[in-house]
């Protein structure tokens, strides 16, 4: 069984179709690395697997842990472990990051059948946590992503998911907007993250973060479909020669 | 009109004059209260407080010893009253009911905050509260509990008030203007069966409050209106001099009829008013809230910021008025109301209204309707937390960014289990 399987998917958003046929295969203890040209579905593809409203299936299948997503509320994802790491994290006032962390621990134990953590314990682990991605304990009193920097909003997304410790993270361009040493910081999180039962897909524009967070494969995105996979090697060839002798072979 | 017959009745307490009262009656159905009671039944509201019982007693409790607190009645000569009767009419019909009021003087700085009960329903005498110069002053109005109400029971509290006032004059033929009459008038009531004191729920809470401010002096209020079911009506008017500074805290839980005028005028260069508040309005609530702000001197400087949401059929109401009158060079202001609509039946009404006669002045206004940022919703509900924990949260966060002052954790608690027994019922 494997950790997620899309078979030929076709999105639609807005009604105009994005995703046109993507298929991807993942397994466990893998990581994949998806790349690709501004506007080609990389957000999309992950919007979808995390059930985002808005985004309509018009064909094809995923399944996740050999379950398939059809209607499931997001909720219901993260809860089966599914985590999405936002490409733009979001800004939401009068709620404390603590209080955030708190509530989606909660939700999770929850919904596994787990009593929850006590504050005391939860508070410790958040605080060794942020301290393991350099950020500062402050901004866990702070409004979720409130005034934070691109950088501290990146981290904060990955302090998320060694928290909730997902069975299938999927990274939207977490090394976007990071200088040199917090793209070590977070990729030496991933790698934490990294074991045998888990999978991350990382979504990324530079091969730099992939110097950091070892690939398994290296698919290329491409107006709506992976036209192009390989190993690490791949992501080196695109760094040199750019997307456009993809487009004219394929 | 049945109410007509108490309002005629009514006689002047010397501070207000036969002329203001005249005034009250004209202004109630003028052109101005049309527009300021638009989304209040003004009439009702009226009807409701000529027909209330007496609330007794100083509004302070338990005053600091340099707070002097006197009765009106008490004074060798009635105390200067300065009131806009024309935009205030209710409040001359409240000292008129009332036939006196109290003065509370501050003369030096007291060594701990005043603490005003939340009104009680009825009617009570107005406070009149001068803050000398130079003195600091902490005010706590509340009160001890709060409870809640789930979004599924509307009750029509105003119809209640009106039918049992409506009740009332049928049987109290005798007119209500004299002391003894209004003394005796919370007896009779109870003799009806319908006591105010018996059943205080339905019955119009109000308070009138006049603040004056001399030189700098500094005052912080704090306000906090968390028991949903009751009606009320009140009036925080203040008058700042040079340099004094007024900060306003106000939280409200609204279930039901809910009226708060405030009104500022920034007399003193370098006057300063500074306003936080927070509603959450659910169920049949009908919250208005009508502020109004006058830029008098140089340099005078307000702000503020209203949260309001709206859940269930709640009305919920902000007029927010700004004057810079021509002498007000260097005036800054700078006002804004944001409010969230959480069920469709919800009505929210905001209206910005600046009014102003000075170039030299700095003015920002904004008024933003929404509902709960898709976004958002599917950042938490992507971490897990189902969709009603999501909605809560945004919305008391969303609360919060309205709350400061000594009542925030407290107003926040009270609008969590609102909110929690509004989505799980
Ligand atoms: N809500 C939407 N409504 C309409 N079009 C949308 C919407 N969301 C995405 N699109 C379109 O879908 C296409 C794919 O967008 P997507 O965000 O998936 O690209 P991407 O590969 O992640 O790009 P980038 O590298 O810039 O992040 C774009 O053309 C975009 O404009
Ligand atoms: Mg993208």
């Amino acid at each position: 069984m494997s950790l997620l399987q899309v078979d030929d998917l076709h999105v639609s958003v807005g009604g105009e179709a994005i995703l046109k046929g993507l298929s991807l295969r993942m397994e466990a203890g893998e990581v994949h690395a998806i790349m690709g040209p501004n506007g080609s579905g990389k957000s999309t593809l992950a919007n979808v697997l995390a059930g985002r409203p808005g985004y309509e299936v018009t064909g094809g299948a995923i399944a996740f842990k050999g379950h398939p997503l059809g209607q499931e509320e997001p909720e219901a994802r993260a809860q089966a472990g599914l985590f999405l790491a936002f490409q733009y994290p979001v800004e939401i006032p009068g709620v404390s990051n603590m209080e955030f962390l708190k509530a989606a621990q909660d939700s999770h134990f929850k919904a596994n059948g787990q009593a929850a953590e006590s504050p005391v314990a939860f508070m410790r682990r958040v605080r060794t946590l942020a301290d393991s991605l350099s950020l500062n304990p402050e901004f866990l009193k702070r409004g979720v992503n409130e005034g934070f920097s691109g950088g501290e909003k990146k981290r904060n997304e990955i302090l998320q998911m060694l928290l909730l410790a997902p069975t299938l993270a999927v990274l939207d361009e977490t090394d976007s907007g990071l200088d040199i040493d917090a793209v070590q910081t977070v990729a030496a999180g991933v790698n934490r993250f990294r074991s045998a039962d888990n999978g991350v897909l990382l979504i990324t524009h530079y091969q730099r973060l992939l110097n950091h967070i070892v690939p398994d494969f290296v698919h290329v995105l491409a107006e709506g479909r992976i036209v192009e996979s390989g190993d690490r090697k791949l992501a080196e060839t695109l760094e040199e020669r750019g997307y456009a002798w993809l487009a004219k072979s394929g | 009109m049945a109410g007509e017959i108490g309002l005629e009745a009514l006689q002047a307490p010397a501070w207000l004059g036969d002329a203001g009262l005249a005034r009250c009656r004209r202004a109630l159905t003028g052109k101005l209260a049309r527009e300021t009671w638009k989304y209040s039944p003004l009439g009702k509201v009226t009807q409701a407080l000529l027909d209330a019982p007496m609330a007794r007693g100083s509004p302070l409790v338990d005053a600091p010893e340099q707070v002097r607190v006197r009765r009106f009645t008490a004074l060798p000569s009635p105390p200067e009253c300065r009131i806009n009767l024309h935009r205030y009419p209710l409040a001359g019909i409240v000292a008129a009911l009332a036939g006196d009021g109290w003065l509370a003087e501050v003369a030096e700085t007291p060594d701990r905050p005043l603490r005003l009960p939340a009104a009680t329903p009825g009617v009570a005498a107005p406070l009149l509260l001068r803050v000398g110069a130079g003195c600091r002053v902490e005010i706590e109005e509340t009160d001890a509990g709060a409870s809640t109400i789930a979004d599924v029971s509307g009750p029509q509290r105003l119809g209640e008030v009106v039918d049992r006032a409506t009740r009332g004059r049928r049987s109290n033929k005798a007119p209500v203007n004299s002391p003894q009459v209004l003394a005796a008038r919370a007896p009779e009531a109870e003799s009806e069966g319908t006591s105010a004191t018996h059943d205080n729920q339905g019955t119009l809470a109000t308070r009138v409050v006049l603040l004056f401010l001399a030189q700098t002096a500094e005052v912080r209020w704090s306000r906090a209106d968390l028991a949903p079911a009751r009606e009320g009506w009140s009036l925080l008017a203040a008058e700042l001099d040079e340099d004094a500074s007024l900060t306003f805290n106000h939280q409200s839980l609204a279930a039901a009829f809910q009226r708060l005028d405030v009104s500022v005028a920034l007399h003193g260069a370098g006057a300063r008013f500074g306003s936080t508040g927070a509603a959450l309005a659910s169920a049949g609530a009908q919250l208005d809230l009508q502020y109004v702000i006058e830029h008098i001197g140089h340099r005078t400087v307000s702000r503020v910021k209203q949260h309001n949401l709206a859940s269930g059929k709640a009305r919920c109401t902000f007029n927010g008025r700004i004057h810079i009158h021509p002498h007000a060079s260097g005036a800054d202001a700078d006002l804004s109301n944001r409010n969230l609509a959480l069920s469709a039946n919800a009505d929210i009404n905001t209206k910005p209204e600046l009014e102003i006669y000075n170039d030299d002045v700095r003015c920002a206004h904004g008024a933003t309707v929404g509902r709960l940022d898709d976004d958002a919703l599917f950042y938490l509900q992507s971490r897990g937390l189902p969709t009603a924990a999501a909605q809560r949260l945004l919305s008391i966060g969303f609360l919060r960014d309205g709350l400061s002052g000594p009542f925030a954790e407290q107003a926040a608690n009270s609008f969590l289990q609102q909110l929690s027994a509004a989505t799980s019922g």
